[in-house]
């Protein structure tokens, strides 16, 4: 395998982010699915990982290795079948306004007009109508969407869509942002555009985010670390800091000998077949 | 539609068609009326001529009026138990695997065939009526909520429960408003549904109602009362149709899902 020079495993990126407290702890995650034809299906082997308070950490790994199973054990919308996640210190036992999830799917609510939408958390919560809906504005602007809140789901494009979504999510404040592949359904400028919106959205708040991605740019350019999963059974094949500056600007990074660096190392490291294929 | 006919279609005012479709309709039945030469067909004039008569008469008013309160009461039960059953079914396996062989026995079996058997529970009266329509309109109201509860986005779900939000408001809040496109195209066709059934139900339960205007004037061969009683029932069809789809786009304009054909075998 071809050793990437900024890949050193024998730093574990733990020690970057030690001082940090722990915002998520996941401690020997396993999946396993029942078949349709009979027997299990292991889809996460048992997973290991710590993410600090604040920090940007990416899940990055073919289809089918489990990385987005992995985020909704962390979200609680999926129970483990062996192991435990923690957050802040208290165990997983389901959903709950601490962890917020952005979709690649949306799941707006499409009765719901555009601050409907994003008022809801913020409702759902306690808040008062007019509470709810000033909160609501608030981060309709923060997204660039002040003109459309009373425009219904169907009426959006893609990523405007994404970017109520991410609003909706915001407007409950949850401590941890567990996204979904949530710029996967979008066209490649769209694309481009939410990500440097979200790292604007994340610098000025820094949230503990954990990002499921399959596109390898992406999770270097947000990232302060990158999971690497492979597959059969999904399991971390790889961790990577990302040592690169912050406020990250795209057009410096494309510049940036690092910047490119990590990607070819990354794609490498995904290119690589499991050790046990086939196994 | 074919290019071609989108063209012939814009020639044409948006009303046009559907009227010269009636009229169509309406020469077929006069010139049939007048090639059958048979008292069971009167022609269209003489019909037509008949309409006043029923809608003066206080009496036939009356017992339209009757038929049309049953089928309003019938048609909300219905919806009011139908719509949390399909609900409950589109939300929990166990739910519908209970209900779904039931469904499955009763659908073919016609509603209004049970009303002799009714009758000796609950008597000639309003009861057994309801009873009727209630069944016969309960099926695709419980059919769409079930499909329209099953069919909303898990993740739509998820994010309510991220929310914080219970299981029962999950129910109320989310997948209700979610399956409320489906929900509606089930009522549509339960109100056409309950339509029939109501009607069917004064034939064989005579005492009030549009049904029992028809079927005894048919007893008594008042062929011309016959025609214009269908004919009302049809205008009475015709316009909750309209009514309900003015009320359905209000309700769910935010929907994108496309239109149903509300038409029925029933």
């Amino acid at each position: 395998m071809a050793q990437a020079a900024l890949i050193d495993p024998s730093h574990p990126p733990e020690q970057s982010t030690a001082p940090r407290p722990a915002a998520v702890e996941i401690a020997g995650v396993t999946k396993t699915f029942q078949r349709r034809t009979g027997g299990t299906h292991l889809a996460l082997a048992p997973i290991d990982l710590a993410v600090a308070d604040g920090e940007f950490v990416s899940i990055l790994g073919p289809s089918g290795c489990g990385k987005s199973t992995l985020l909704y054990i962390v979200g609680g919308f999926v129970p483990p079948s062996t192991g435990a996640v923690t957050v802040g210190g208290r165990p997983v036992t389901g959903p709950g306004p601490d962890r917020g999830p952005v979709f690649q799917e949306f799941a707006l609510f499409p009765w719901k007009t555009v601050l409907g939408n994003v008022a809801y958390g913020p409702r759902q919560a306690g808040a008062s109508k007019a509470d709810a809906e000033t909160k609501a504005r608030g981060l309709l602007a923060r997204v660039g969407l002040s003109a459309y809140e009373t425009f219904y789901p169907k009426e959006l494009s893609g990523g405007m869509k994404q970017r109520v979504a991410i609003a909706r999510t915001l407007a409950y404040d949850p401590a941890i942002l567990l996204m979904d592949e949530p710029f996967g359904a979008l066209d490649a400028h769209t694309r481009l555009k939410l990500q440097n919106d979200l790292l604007a959205l994340w610098e000025r708040d820094r949230k503990t985010v954990l990002f499921v991605t399959h596109a390898v740019d992406e999770a270097v350019y947000l990232s302060d670390r990158i999971v690497v999963m492979s597959r059969q059974p999904g399991r971390i094949k790889e961790i990577v800091p990302v040592d690169l500056p912050r406020p990250r600007h795209r057009d410096e990074l494309l510049l940036d000998a690092r910047y490119q660096r990590y990607v070819i190392d990354i794609e490498r490291l995904i290119e690589d077949p499991p050790e046990e294929a086939g196994a | 539609m074919t290019a071609a006919a989108t063209r012939a279609g814009a020639a044409l005012r948006p009303g046009l068609p559907p009227l010269l479709a009636c009229l169509g309709l309406l020469a077929c039945w006069q010139a049939l009326a007048h090639l059958l030469t048979t008292g069971g067909m009167p022609d269209a004039v003489a019909t037509f001529r008949e309409l006043p008569a029923i809608l003066g008469d206080q009496e036939a008013l009356g017992d339209i009026l009757d038929s049309l309160r049953r089928m309003a009461l019938g048609f909300a039960i219905a919806v009011a138990l139908s719509v949390p059953l399909g609900l409950a079914m589109g939300r929990s396996r166990l739910v519908a695997s209970l209900v779904n062989p039931l469904l499955m026995v009763s659908y073919p079996v016609p509603k209004a065939a049970l009303m002799p058997i009714i009758m000796l529970w609950l008597g000639v009266g309003d009861a057994s009526k309801l009873l009727v329509i209630v069944l016969g309109a309960s099926l695709p109201v419980i059919y769409h909520a079930y499909q329209g509860a099953r069919a909303v986005e898990e993740k739509m779900i998820w994010s309510a429960r991220a929310m914080g939000m219970s299981g029962a408001s999950r129910l109320l809040r989310i997948v209700l408003p979610a399956a409320l496109p489906e929900i509606l195209v089930g009522c549509r066709t339960g109100i056409v549904l309950s339509l029939i059934t109501m009607v069917t139900s004064e034939m064989i339960a005579r005492q009030t109602g549009a049904g029992n205007i028809l079927f005894n004037a048919l007893d008594m061969a008042q062929y011309e009362t016959v025609y214009a009683m269908i004919l009302v029932i049809g205008a009475l069809g015709i316009v909750l149709d309209v009514a309900f789809e003015r009320a359905r786009a209000a309700l769910v304009g935010w929907s994108d899902e496309p239109d149903a054909i509300g038409v029925t075998a029933a």
